[in-house]
């Protein structure tokens, strides 16, 4: 089995985070992850894709739907992901933070 | 497994914080480890002399303190917000330790969760 | 990579107020697809709301109540509403309506109300738990 362990002793973790970037809470998500994590921004954080000041991982992504009810459908497409896609991705990760 | 519940509202002004509590003190119940963090606004859960009686509310001081005999392990401070908030060892309720990196203290726990 | 996998969902988020029960229902339906287990649904805080039987969107909107109470009989998945977040905020079923003698119950079926342990042994038992809050 792949050692996924990151510096911090716990495997990668999958961060959902549903907060537009002005909530606090924001900011601690974004302080909390780590390398090897993955960061998934669904309702109103999918709005930092377009904040310049949002100092989000490269490699975030973002609920499709969420995207495009905001009038951003077409405008992330690499970073759009649907809800299968999320159960994927917390088949693939043990350890999930919902922010 | 343990799990750590963060408490990063402002004490209330809303119900979020006693729900977190709640939380907390059912895992204990069950023997489960579970710590408490307070953190941003939440550090002002922790101030003492809490006297809610005029805003028709219950203070949390006491189940606070009491949270390690039900056998909470943890009850941290998010030290930069309690600097913040002018909150130190003095007139902060005992038990509570300060945490100066509170991204390890997340990740020194299995499960991170928020009440709300 | 396993099989199938159990949840344990939390919603903490009121239906209209924010999108938790939404997002959370979305998700829960691709669970199922995914041919995964949902343990349970646990609701807690303002999330009880979704377990109103008196819920009246206009007839043109999603209606949240109903569509998770079909979406929760239609897989068998056990919901709960927390008895402690639930009584306060004026969300009560029959035992309830009667031990505080009040002039009605309005807990839509097939959510019951009970106590926090229902979210320990989710937190216990389940592979995942996935938490839906309100996002203001």
């Amino acid at each position: 089995m792949e050692d996924m362990t990151s510096p911090n002793q716990q495997p990668a973790t999958l961060h959902i985070l549903n907060k537009a970037p002005e909530h606090a809470r924001f900011e601690a998500c974004m302080n909390a992850l780590c390398p090897e994590d993955i960061l998934v921004l669904s309702e109103n954080a999918v709005l930092a894709l377009t904040d310049e000041n949002a100092a989000i991982p490269e490699n975030s992504l973002a609920l499709a739907p969420d995207l495009a009810a905001r009038g951003l459908g077409k405008d992330f497409e690499e970073q759009a992901i649907s809800y299968q896609d999320l159960v994927r991705l917390t088949e693939e990760h043990p350890r999930i933070i919902s922010w | 497994m343990s799990t750590l519940i963060v408490v990063d509202q402002a004490p209330y002004g809303s119900w979020a914080g006693r729900e977190a509590l709640d939380m907390t003190l059912s895992l204990a119940a069950f023997d489960q480890p579970a710590a408490l963090l307070f953190t941003g606004a939440g550090v002002n859960w922790l101030r003492k002399h809490q006297a809610p009686e005029d805003i028709g509310q219950k203070s949390v001081e006491k189940n606070l303190a009491a949270a390690p005999i039900f056998g909470v392990e943890e009850i941290l401070a998010d030290a930069t917000a309690c600097q913040r908030y002018g909150l130190t060892e003095d007139n902060m309720i005992a038990g509570t330790s300060m945490v100066t990196d509170t991204s390890a203290t997340l990740n020194s726990h299995q499960q991170v969760v928020f009440a709300g | 990579m396993p099989t199938s996998l159990t949840y344990t969902l939390v919603i903490t988020g009121a239906p209209w107020t924010s999108q938790a029960p939404q997002t959370a229902l979305a998700f829960a339906r691709e669970l199922v697809s995914a041919g995964h287990q949902v343990d349970r649904v646990f609701l807690y805080g303002d999330g009880i709301h979704l377990a109103s039987a008196l819920s009246t969107p206009p007839s043109d909107e999603r209606h949240w109540p109903r569509e998770w109470s079909e979406f929760l009989a239609e897989n068998g998945v056990p919901a709960v509403a927390c008895i402690a977040s639930a009584l306060r905020r004026g969300l009560v079923d029959e035992a309830e309506q009667a031990r505080y003698e009040l002039t009605g119950s309005n807990l839509r079926p097939p959510f019951e109300i009970a106590g926090l342990g229902e979210w320990v042994e989710g937190n216990m038992k389940s592979d995942r738990v996935i938490y839906f809050h309100g996002s203001v």
